[in-house]
């Protein structure tokens, strides 16, 4: 009941008799699913992974009530089945889900089940990572702010996920921007087996937020359905009236274990389980119907009766819905590109005055800013006055723009990566750039939303895929040590959905800019920072140049050797095969431009005609994407070659900071032409 | 002189265990036992002096079967009735909310014109907040069975012996 701090609109007493009706077939509904869930599992029909909600029912309800389809954004948690149910989803779907169908409208038997989405609603599909999609409710209320409309994002999450720190950073970012985003935290005083004490020194864990500026805490009986209803009421209209986030604290218990692959019965006492079933959420809205005469036994008996029909016929339904095909998988890994009509290998003839790299990035995302008004940049350190970035590469573009579209986020790189992700899915005509770090040395805090986001296209069966370009300064050759001479291709090309491009010269890098700005999907756009202002890396830039995805450059034609790279050491390559063909050897250099996709026929076709391979890159040898290459040559060239295939790139060691180090790690032209000596001599 | 009414769930087993040496203090006589688990308006209304045992349940809830009698009560005038709460609550596990319950109680009965008596010092504790405490005072008798068990006897005695003077 309430006896909080926010206005009692609904009570026993008050509510009308229909609204009481519709709620309690939602929680009789829900029940019955929940209750016959782990039966799936039993009967090898599906539903391995089920987090059952019960003891939460009074906020998951009010969750659902209070959002308001296709409009308001909202993220479940892996236990909000009810929250789902109430949000409009049918039992139908709901098992559909349980049981990975073809049909189940949030990702198509694609993701774990118990993960409820129907995106076209806004109820979006999100991970299993605890509280990852914080960031995302976050991103889509910087959209719902910046488009002016009247609507609020909700993240739901259990109280466990606030231990991570991107919750931290999605919160601070909400209240800074101040956008109408509810988190709501489900608080059943354990994360799987973890009591709270385990997770924080404050059982309140909502409080730990209390010192953030422009934000509400509202704590709720979440086992209560009035009381929750009354707190997501109120939340909703501060998020709407005054604008600003809310955090809801709701107290639920955990009736059940954490999910079926947990037993609580090795971690709770007896007296603890029955002392939380004593409060069954479900039990006491039966209760006060009753008790303060709003139904009979009867009617509510009666209805009981129509949820089990319901449930039973969704059953019906949902098994006769179509599996997955196995033959679907590479569908919805990464969408098709935007497809360059005027140059469609990626080359031009243009003559004219040459521009540097800075240049070409910083021209061509003012001219995609000028053609597309859907477009935003941010990144740390990106716009204050005259400063655009820690390069300048977009120098000038906050004051084109405003800083509606152009501007600073906080130093907290899976904010910047997750709240992309968030604003795109607001809609379509979004793109994003983001200054993924400082330097590509700082990303890895982002890792988690950058998988996350790679995961997207694919596990909503292609109903959301970010449409956001991850630009990083990488590489070395600045003396700049371990933390900003790092290159992470490597590492990043084993995780598929994400398109990786690594250009050498001007207008490649604004031709695969533009090219990454237009397409749907998302794109680690890898810059070479030691070319930036390095003339030899100037190029003349036809004005509406593209450059295809997957298209390499031969940048120089040779027949006794290929060189394949891409990058800071393709000029290198150039040097050496220069100074080779001095000494009468003829090098093929290749600039593959874009490693996800690989142009892997260009690659074959050179290598078939020198018969020799040489892959370098600047990254380390070892784990280096060019092991890929020298595998693909190994399968699918090696009648043709007269060597083995050689790689150069940097030792298996971090960049050290002073020049001999730094020198005696990275590969040069040195390093290559000896690489290729005694390639050719083999 | 009427009785007091002595209201306390039938079910629990600590909050009974203090209700019944609360009565036995008190008088057999002088009180009569009520289930709060199934406790009505009219209860409430043939009573003019009431001790109501109010435990504190999770992070600062009321149990679920005063919690049920909430919508009632709010439409209760209780204005000539004088009531004193004692709950049990846990300092050292549940800080932030020690012996909360009694102080949402108190409230209740006092929006509806109720007089809440009995209240204690919250001397010999340690908690950070609970909404029981009213100008530097516990409104009622708190009790620690958790981490003060030995204090519980003498707590209730005085307190009971407070009541004396308190229900008038």
């Amino acid at each position: 009941m309430n006896y909080s701090e926010f206005p009692e609109v609904f009570n026993i007493k008050n509510t009308p008799k229909e609204l009481l009706s519709q709620w309690y077939r939602l929680m009789t509904v829900g029940r019955t699913i929940d209750e016959r869930a782990p039966n799936y599992l039993k009967q090898a029909i599906g539903w391995s992974y089920h987090a059952p909600y019960a003891g939460h029912d009074g906020i998951q309800l009010a969750i659902g009530q209070l959002f308001e389809k296709s409009k308001d954004h909202i993220f479940l948690y892996y236990r909000d089945m009810l929250t789902a149910l109430s949000c409009g989803m049918t039992p139908e779907e709901l098992i559909l889900n349980g049981i990975s169908r073809a049909t189940d409208p949030g990702t198509g038997g694609r993701h774990m089940s118990n993960h409820f989405s129907k995106p076209e609603w806004n109820i979006h599909n999100v991970s299993s990572l605890t509280g990852n999609h914080t960031l995302h409710a976050v991103g889509v209320a910087r959209a719902i702010k910046y488009y002016g409309e009247k609507s609020v994002a909700i993240s739901s999450q259990g109280e466990s996920s606030v231990s991570e720190g991107f919750v931290y950073e999605a919160i601070n970012g909400a209240t800074r921007e101040q956008l109408p985003v509810v988190f709501v935290f489900q608080d059943n005083g354990y994360g799987i087996s973890v009591p709270k004490k385990d997770q924080t020194a404050n059982r309140k864990v909502a409080n730990n937020f209390s010192g953030f500026k422009n934000l509400s805490i509202l704590h709720c009986n979440g086992k209560d359905v009035f009381d929750s209803i009354n707190a997501m009421t109120e939340a909703k209209r501060i998020a709407l009236e005054e604008g600003h986030p809310v955090i809801v604290q709701a107290n639920c218990v955990r009736i059940h274990s954490h999910s079926n692959s947990d037993k609580h019965e090795l971690y709770r006492t007896e007296n603890e389980r029955s002392f939380v079933q004593e409060y069954d959420p479900y039990a006491k809205f039966r209760r006060l119907l009753l008790r303060y005469n709003r139904f009979t036994e009867d009617e509510l008996q009666e209805m009981d009766s129509a949820a089990k029909l319901e449930v039973k016929a969704a059953h019906k339904a949902a098994l006769a819905a179509p599996e997955p095909d196995p033959a679907s998988i590479f569908d919805f890994v990464i969408p098709a590109p935007y497809g360059s009509t005027l140059y469609p290998e990626g080359v031009h003839q243009q003559e004219g005055e040459k521009k540097k790299l800075i240049t070409a990035l910083n021209e061509t995302l003012k001219a995609e800013f000028r053609h597309n008004p859907d477009t935003f940049l941010w990144g740390q350190d990106i716009a204050n006055k005259d400063k655009g970035g820690v390069f300048n590469v977009s120098k000038g573009m906050q004051k084109e723009f405003g800083k509606g579209r152009v501007f600073n986020a906080p130093i907290a790189e899976d904010f910047i990566v997750g709240t992309a992700n968030g604003m795109s899915r607001y809609n379509e005509k979004i793109r994003i750039v983001i200054e993924g770090a400082e330097f590509a040395d700082y990303f890895w805090p982002a890792m988690e939303q950058y998988v996350d986001s790679s995961h997207d296209y694919w596990r909503s069966n292609g109903k959301f895929t970010p449409n956001v370009v991850i630009r990083l300064a990488s590489g070395g050759y600045i003396g700049g040590g371990l933390y900003h001479s790092q290159n992470l291709e490597g590492s990043l090309a084993s995780i598929p959905g994400v398109r990786i491009v690594y250009p050498s010269f001007a207008d490649d890098a604004a031709g695969l800019l533009r090219t990454a700005m237009r397409s749907r999907g998302l794109t680690l756009f890898m810059e070479p920072k030691a070319l930036y202002q390095d003339p030899r890396a100037a190029a003349v830039i036809p004005d509406d140049f593209e450059v295809p995805f997957g298209k390499a450059r031969i940048r120089r034609a040779g027949t006794d050797l290929t060189m394949i790279t891409y990058g800071n050491t393709t000029l290198m390559c150039l040097e050496a095969a220069d100074r080779l063909e001095k000494e009468g050897m003829q090098v093929e250099v290749i600039d593959l431009r874009s490693l996800i996709p690989l142009d892997k026929d260009t690659v074959l076709r050179s290598v078939r005609k020198t018969g020799r391979a040489l892959v370098v890159h600047e990254d380390k040898v070892h784990g280096g994407f060019g092991g890929e290459i020298a595998a693909i040559l190994t399968e699918e060239a090696f009648e043709w070659l007269d060597a083995p295939v050689r790689r150069v790139g940097s030792t298996f060691t971090p960049v050290g900071f002073h020049k001999a180090l730094e020198k005696e790690i990275l590969p040069n032209a040195e390093k290559i032409y000896q690489a290729a000596i005694n390639l050719l001599k083999y | 002189m009427l009785k007091i009414g002595l209201f306390y769930s039938y079910k629990s087993q600590k909050t009974r265990k203090i209700a019944r040496s609360i009565a036995e203090i008190l008088g057999e006589d002088k009180v009569e036992h009520i289930d709060a688990e199934t406790v009505t308006p009219e209860d409430f209304v043939r009573f003019d002096r009431m001790i109501l045992g109010v435990p504190t349940w999770f992070d600062g809830e009321l149990p679920i079967y005063w919690d049920e009698f909430v919508p009632a009560l709010k439409e209760l005038d209780l204005a000539g009735k004088q009531f004193a709460i004692f709950g049990l609550g846990d300092q050292k596990a549940y800080p932030e909310n020690f012996g909360d319950a009694v102080g949402i109680m108190a409230d209740i009965l006092e929006g509806r014109n109720g007089v809440v008596v009995g209240e204690t010092s919250p001397g010999g504790y340690s908690f950070e907040s609970s909404k029981a405490l009213k100008n530097g005072k516990f409104i009622g008798l708190i009790l620690d069975q958790e981490n003060q068990p030995r204090l519980t006897e003498s707590r209730i005695s005085t307190w009971v012996a407070g009541l004396a003077k308190d229900f008038k």
